[in-house]
C-alpha cells in the first residue's frame, strides 16, 4: 500500500532521546572544562563571552557564568575609555541573552539579575523597551513576582506616569485577582498617587472607598482567597497614625518615658524635656529595650527626687503645639499620663463605607453562618467602627472563630488579648492606680502594649496563657517591684530582662525546672517565689 | 481517472459531514482501506461552511430541487441594501482609500455589489457550532493530534436578554469579581452555588438531588435563595435551558459549562477560524495521510448488499456507472437513497435556523467580540434560542461586518420562530446605514429549517447489514452527538480497535527506502542520512 506511514515505537523514540540526552551532556562537560580552564588563565575574552554564553542558553541557572560574564564585560568597560560601539553591542547582545534565557526560565532569578546590571551600568538605557518586556512577561503569567519586581526597578528609573502603573494593575487584577504582586504594588502606588494631604490621611476618601469595594468585591467572589483580605487588611491600617507620649514616670531611682510607637533617640532628644520645679533637666537618653528603636527610653540625670515637686514633662512635636504632661505624685513616682486612645480615626465617609460593609458582611452571615473569613472580616468591621461599642460582640465571635478554626485559635486569642488590654488601658489611664491587673474573663496569651504600664509598681499575671516568649517583652517594667507571674505557661526563663523587682512569683509553672530557677534565684538578689 | 479508482475497498464512506469524516479517519488511522466520496464539489455536506458565492449556488440549488436535498427547506433569503452602491459615492471611496489612515473614514454603505465583489472574505456557517473547551471534540483533536490542522478563537463573552436588554453574563471567577451588575452578597451566592455545582462527587450529588428528580432547575435554583438576576443568569445563560428544563440536566449543563472554564479563555467556549466546516476537513486530512482516498463530485446511484459465504456481508454501490464494492459502507443521511433509511420516520425535531449580516456588533466592547448569546424564550411556547456573532476575526466576513446565527427548535417555521428575537438586537428596517443607532443594522438575512432525523440512539442503525446511516447536525451547541455516534459507527466497524489513536508529528515517522516518497519527504530523507540523530 502506498503512503502508509510507518512510525517509530517508544522503544526506539526513548533511545533516541536517551542518545541525544548523552550528546548533550559530552557537550556540556566539555564547554564547562572549557570555560574553567580559561577563567583560571584569566583569559577574559570575547571567546569565553560566547562559550559561557552558548551555556546559558540552554541553562541559564548558572550564576557563575552570568558572573564571569559580567567581569568580562567590565574589564572591556576599563579598557574602552568611552562607551563605542563595540561597547554598545556588547551590551544589545547581553540584553538579548538574557531575553533569550527568561523565555526557558521565566523565573530566573540571575537573568533578571544580569539585566538590571546591564542597565544601570551603560549609558542610555532604553526603559521603554524594559517596560514592554515587563509587560510582556506579565501577559505569560500575571502572577510571576520576579517580573513585578524587575516592574518596580524599571519604574523606579523611568517614572511613567503613576496612573497608567495604577490602571496596569486594575487591569491585572480583572484578570485575576489572586495576585499578591498586583495588590501590593497597587498599595505602594496608592499612597503615592492619592494621598490626603489636607487631612494628612495616607489616602484620599474617595479612593479609600473605592478600593475598600473592590477588596470586597474581591473577597465576596472568593472568600477562600487570601490575597484580597490582605489588601484589606492593609486598607483598614491605612489611617492616621501620630507618635505620641504615653506616659512618664519619674521616681528616685529612675525616670522613664513611653511612646506609643517605637522611636529614635534622636527622637526622644528633639522632643521631649523633663522639667524639675521650672528648671530644664539635662541628662542622657538610653533605651529601655536595647533597641535602636524603642517604645520606652530611660532619662539619665543627676537630680535628686524628693517630696511634692513640681514635675513636668514638655512634649514638642513639629508642627503641633507643645503638649505640657503634669506628673501627678503617688507613693513615691511621679506619673504623667497622657490621653490615649486606640479607637481607628476614619473619616466620616470612610465609616460609611465601612458600615455598609458590615450589612453585607451581616447579610453573608445568615447564609453562611460558618465561614471564617466572613466571621472575622466581621469582628475587624466592629473593631475598626467602634471598638468599645462592640467590644463584647467581637470577643463573642471570635471566641467562636478559636472553636471553629482551632488551627489559628493561638492567632484568636491574641486578638481578645490585645482588644481587651486596649479597651481595659483607656480606662486604667483615667485611674490612678499604681497596678496592672488583668481585669477581664479571657486569659491573654501575650502582653501587647505593655510599654503602657510602664509606671507600674505592682504587676499581677496571676492565671494566664502566658508563655516565656514574652519574657523579653517585660523590659518594659522598669518601675515594677512586684511581678506575679503565678499560674502561667513558662517553661524556661531564658530571656528574663534585668528589673529592680522586690519579689517574682513563678508558682504554679508546671514545666519550669527547678534547676534553672536555682541558678536564677542566685543570679538575682530579689525574692523569687517558686 | 476514473479508470484508476480501485473498486474495492474495506470501509466506502460517502459524505463528507462531520461524522461521516471523524469515521473515515478513524478507520484509515488504524490501517482500515478507505475510499471518501462526496456528491458535491466541497467538503462538508450538511456541516459545510460557504464563501458568499457558494451560499447562493447552494440557496438555488435548494431552491430549484427541493426533493434533492430533504434535509434543508423553508429557505428564505433577504436582502436590506441596494443593489449597487450609488455612483457618486464610489468615487468618494476611491479617495478615501488613499487617505485611509489620517481620518476616520465614515461608515460604510454595503451594498449587494459589494458582497459579490468580496465574496470570498465570508465563510458562512450552515452548521455553526461551538465548541466547549473540555467538550469530547476538543479532548478527541487533542488526543488524536488532529488539533494541529486547525486553529480556533476564544469566545470572550457570554451574553443573555435580562431586563429587556443585552447583558454580559459573568461566568468565570474574573467576570463574577469585575460585574457591577450584581450585588455583592449575589456574587457570594452565584459563586457558591457555581463551585458547588462543579465540585459535587457523586455521592454528593446523589444526596443533594435526590428529591429533585421530578422537580426543574427553575425551582431548585428558587430553593437555594438565588435572586430573580441570578437565576437568569444561571439557567437561561449558564445551562442554556428554559424554564421547563429537569433539574438534574440543568446541573449537568452547569458542571459542563463550569468545567470547561479556564482552559482556553475567560469564556468556556472555542470557535473554530473559518468557520464549523474547517472541522469535517481536518479528520478528511488525518484521513488522506493514512491512506484515504478521496473523490468529491461523485454521487452514487445505487447501494446493495448481498451475503456472501459465512454470512458475510458486501456492499456494493454504483457510480458514474462503476461498480465499487466494500464491507462496510458509512453514508451521510443527505446522500443516502430513501430506501436505506428507517421506515418509521424519526422523531421530528426539526431546527429553526437563522443567519444575519450586519454591520456592526449587537453590544460594542473594546476589541471585537466574538459572542454567544442565549435567549431565554420570550413567549411560553417558545425554546431558548442560541445567538453567536462572529467578527471578521474569525475570518467570516469582511471588515466591518458580523456574522450572527440563530438557532433553536422548530416551532412552526424559521422565520415564524426567530425573527422576533433577530428584531429585539437588529435594526431591520433597511434604512440608511450611515445613521448611528444602538442596534446594528441587519444588511441581509437567511432563514431556513433543518430536518434532524437522527436523535440519539438511532444514529448507527439502519436498513441494511453492512452500512451505516450518519444523523445531520443537530440544535446542540457542542459537537457531542456527532463524536460520540461516529465513535459508535467505528466500534461496530472495527470491534476491539482504538478509537483515533494519537496520529506522529512528522518527527516520529520513519521513512524507508523502498516507499515512494512524495517531493517534499524526499529532501528531508537525503539529509537526514537514514535515521541517525543530527547534532
Amino acid at each position: 500500500m502506498h503512503g502508509r506511514v510507518k512510525v517509530r515505537t517508544t522503544e526506539e523514540e526513548k533511545a533516541r532521546k536517551e542518545k541525544e540526552k548523552q550528546e548533550k551532556l559530552k557537550v556540556f562537560k566539555h564547554a564547562m572544562q572549557k570555560i574553567w580552564d580559561k577563567r583560571k588563565k584569566e583569559e577574559l575574552d570575547l571567546e569565553l563571552m560566547e562559550l559561557t554564553g552558548k551555556v546559558l542558553t540552554s541553562n541559564p541557572d548558572i550564576y557563575t557564568l552570568w558572573n564571569i560574564r559580567r567581569e568580562i564585560l567590565n574589564i572591556f568597560r576599563k579598557d574602552m575609555e568611552s562607551e563605542g560601539q563595540q561597547l554598545v553591542d556588547l551590551y544589545d547582545a547581553e540584553l538579548r541573552l538574557t531575553e533569550y534565557c527568561l523565555k526557558i526560565n521565566p523565573k530566573s532569578y540571575c537573568a533578571w539579575h544580569q539585566r538590571e546590571w546591564v542597565l544601570t551600568t551603560r549609558s542610555n538605557p532604553d526603559w521603554k523597551t524594559e517596560l514592554a518586556l515587563c509587560n510582556k512577561y506579565l501577559k505569560f503569567d500575571e502572577r510571576n513576582f520576579h517580573t513585578w519586581d524587575y516592574r518596580r526597578f524599571v519604574i523606579s528609573q523611568c517614572k511613567p506616569s503613576l496612573k497608567e502603573e495604577f490602571d496596569y494593575t486594575t487591569e491585572k487584577l480583572l484578570d485575576n485577582f489572586s495576585n499578591y504582586s498586583a495588590w501590593h504594588y497597587r498599595s505602594k502606588i496608592l499612597v503615592d498617587l492619592h494621598p490626603d494631604l489636607e487631612a494628612g490621611r495616607p489616602i484620599e476618601d474617595e479612593h479609600h472607598k473605592h478600593e475598600l469595594k473592590m477588596v470586597e468585591s474581591a473577597a465576596f467572589t472568593d472568600p477562600d482567597d487570601t490575597s484580597a483580605w490582605f489588601y484589606q487588611r492593609w486598607l483598614l491600617g491605612a489611617v492616621k497614625t501620630t507618635v505620641d507620649l504615653v506616659v512618664c514616670t519619674i521616681s528616685p531611682l529612675k525616670t522613664t518615658v513611653a511612646f506609643n510607637e517605637p522611636v529614635s533617640k534622636d527622637y526622644v532628644q528633639m522632643t521631649t524635656n523633663l522639667l524639675i520645679n521650672d528648671v530644664s533637666v539635662n541628662g542622657e537618653w538610653l533605651p529601655c529595650e536595647g533597641k535602636k528603636y524603642n517604645n520606652v527610653w530611660i532619662f539619665k540625670h543627676n537630680e535628686i527626687i524628693g517630696d511634692n515637686f513640681d514635675i513636668k514633662v514638655e512634649y514638642n512635636r513639629e508642627n503641633v503645639d507643645k503638649l505640657t504632661i503634669l506628673c501627678i505624685q503617688k507613693n513615691s513616682l511621679y506619673i504623667g499620663r497622657n490621653n490615649i486612645s486606640f479607637q481607628r480615626k476614619y473619616s466620616e465617609p470612610v465609616i460609611k463605607e465601612l458600615k455598609k460593609q458590615l450589612d453585607s458582611c451581616r447579610q453573608l452571615l445568615t447564609m453562611e453562618p460558618d465561614n471564617k473569613w466572613t466571621l472575622l472580616t466581621t469582628t475587624f468591621l466592629l473593631h475598626c467602627i467602634n471598638a468599645k461599642h462592640y467590644h463584647n460582640e467581637v470577643i463573642d465571635i471570635l471566641k467562636t472563630l478559636q472553636i471553629k478554626d482551632k488551627m489559628h485559635a493561638g492567632y484568636y486569642g491574641d486578638l481578645i488579648t490585645k482588644w481587651s488590654i486596649e479597651l481595659q488601658l483607656e480606662d486604667d489611664y483615667r485611674n490612678e492606680e499604681l497596678e496592672l491587673k488583668v481585669k477581664f474573663a479571657e486569659k491573654i496569651s501575650s502582653l501587647p502594649h505593655l510599654h503602657y504600664y510602664s509606671f507600674c509598681e505592682n504587676v499581677n499575671l496571676f492565671n494566664q496563657n502566658l508563655t516565656s516568649r514574652v519574657l523579653s517583652t517585660l523590659s518594659v517594667l522598669q518601675h515594677c517591684k512586684k511581678l506575679s507571674l503565678e499560674n502561667n505557661n513558662l517553661t524556661t526563663l531564658k530571656g528574663f530582662p534585668s528589673l529592680n523587682l522586690e519579689e517574682l512569683n513563678l508558682r504554679g509553672n508546671k514545666d519550669l525546672d527547678m534547676k534553672e530557677v536555682e541558678i536564677f534565684k542566685q543570679q538575682n538578689n530579689y525574692n523569687v517565689i517558686f | 481517472m476514473d479508470d484508476d479508482l480501485p473498486t474495492d475497498f474495506q470501509v466506502i464512506v460517502v459524505g463528507t459531514g462531520m461524522v461521516e469524516s471523524i469515521v473515515a479517519a478513524a478507520c484509515s488511522r488504524i490501517g482500515k482501506n478507505v475510499l471518501h466520496l462526496d456528491s458535491s464539489d466541497h467538503y462538508g455536506g450538511l456541516w459545510a461552511s460557504y464563501n458568499f458565492d457558494g451560499l447562493q449556488k447552494f440557496i438555488k440549488e435548494v431552491n430549484s430541487d427541493p426533493k434533492r436535498q430533504q434535509q434543508v427547506y423553508n429557505l428564505s433569503e433577504k436582502w436590506y441594501i441596494e443593489k449597487e452602491t450609488p455612483q457618486e459615492e464610489k468615487k468618494e471611496e476611491g479617495q478615501d482609500k488613499t487617505e485611509d489612515s489620517k481620518a476616520e473614514p465614515p461608515k460604510k454603505v454595503w451594498s449587494q455589489a459589494n458582497f459579490t465583489s468580496e465574496y470570498r472574505k465570508f465563510n458562512i456557517d450552515m452548521t455553526p457550532k461551538l465548541l466547549f473547551s473540555r467538550g469530547p471534540l476538543v479532548e478527541l483533536l487533542i488526543s488524536s493530534n488532529i488539533a494541529r490542522y486547525a486553529e480556533f478563537r476564544c469566545v470572550t463573552r457570554v451574553l443573555t436578554w435580562l431586563n429587556d436588554r443585552l447583558m454580559p453574563v459573568p461566568c468565570s471567577r474574573a467576570d463574577v469579581f469585575a460585574t457591577e451588575a450584581v450585588s455583592i452578597v449575589e456574587k457570594r451566592m452565584l459563586m457558591k452555588m457555581l463551585t458547588s455545582i462543579v465540585g459535587y462527587n457523586e455521592e454528593e450529588m446523589n444526596n443533594e438531588f435526590k428529591d429533585w428528580n421530578d422537580k426543574t432547575f427553575k425551582e431548585y435554583l428558587t430553593h437555594k435563595g438565588l435572586t430573580p438576576n441570578l437565576i437568569h443568569y444561571v439557567l437561561y445563560a449558564i445551562a442554556g435551558g428554559t424554564d421547563k428544563m429537569p433539574c438534574l440536566e440543568g446541573v449537568k449543563e452547569c458542571k459542563k459549562f463550569l468545567m470547561s472554564l479556564g482552559r482556553y479563555g475567560n469564556t468556556p467556549f472555542l470557535w473554530p477560524m473559518y468557520g464549523s466546516g474547517e472541522l469535517p476537513q481536518c479528520f478528511c486530512r488525518l484521513c488522506a495521510v493514512f491512506g484515504g482516498v478521496y473523490c468529491l463530485n461523485r454521487p452514487i446511484d445505487k447501494v446493495e448488499t448481498k451475503t456472501v459465504d459465512e454470512g458475510k456481508t458486501m456492499v456494493t454501490i454504483e457510480s458514474k456507472s462503476k461498480t465499487l464494492n466494500c464491507d462496510h459502507l458509512v453514508i451521510g443521511i443527505n446522500e443516502c437513497p430513501k430506501e436505506l433509511l428507517s421506515p418509521e420516520p424519526a422523531e421530528s425535531c426539526d431546527i429553526s435556523k437563522a443567519i444575519f449580516i450586519t454591520n456592526g456588533t449587537i453590544l460594542p466592547s473594546e476589541k471585537e467580540p466574538l459572542s454567544l448569546l442565549r435567549f431565554p424564550p420570550l413567549t411560553e411556547e417558545d425554546n431558548a434560542v442560541t445567538v453567536l456573532e462572529v467578527g471578521p476575526a474569525t475570518g467570516s466576513c469582511p471588515k466591518g461586518l458580523f456574522v450572527v446565527y440563530f438557532i433553536t427548535n422548530k416551532v412552526k417555521d424559521a422565520e415564524s420562530d426567530l425573527m422576533p428575537y433577530a428584531e429585539k438586537i437588529f435594526d431591520m428596517s433597511g434604512g440608511d446605514q450611515t445613521v448611528t443607532s444602538d442596534k446594528p443594522k441587519c444588511l441581509w438575512s437567511l432563514f431556513y429549517n433543518a430536518a434532524d432525523g437522527g436523535g440519539a440512539g438511532s444514529g448507527a442503525a439502519s436498513g441494511a447489514d453492512g452500512v451505516f446511516v450518519c444523523a445531520g447536525p443537530d440544535s446542540g451547541l457542542d459537537f457531542d452527538r456527532a463524536v460520540s455516534q461516529a465513535e459508535e459507527i467505528f466500534k461496530q466497524i472495527c470491534p476491539g480497535e482504538e478509537f483515533l489513536p494519537r496520529a506522529p508529528d512528522p518527527e516520529e515517522i520513519v521513512f524507508e527506502d523502498d516507499v515512494t516518497h512524495g517531493p517534499e519527504f524526499r529532501r528531508e530523507d537525503d539529509d537526514a542520512d537514514g535515521d541517525a540523530p543530527k547534532e
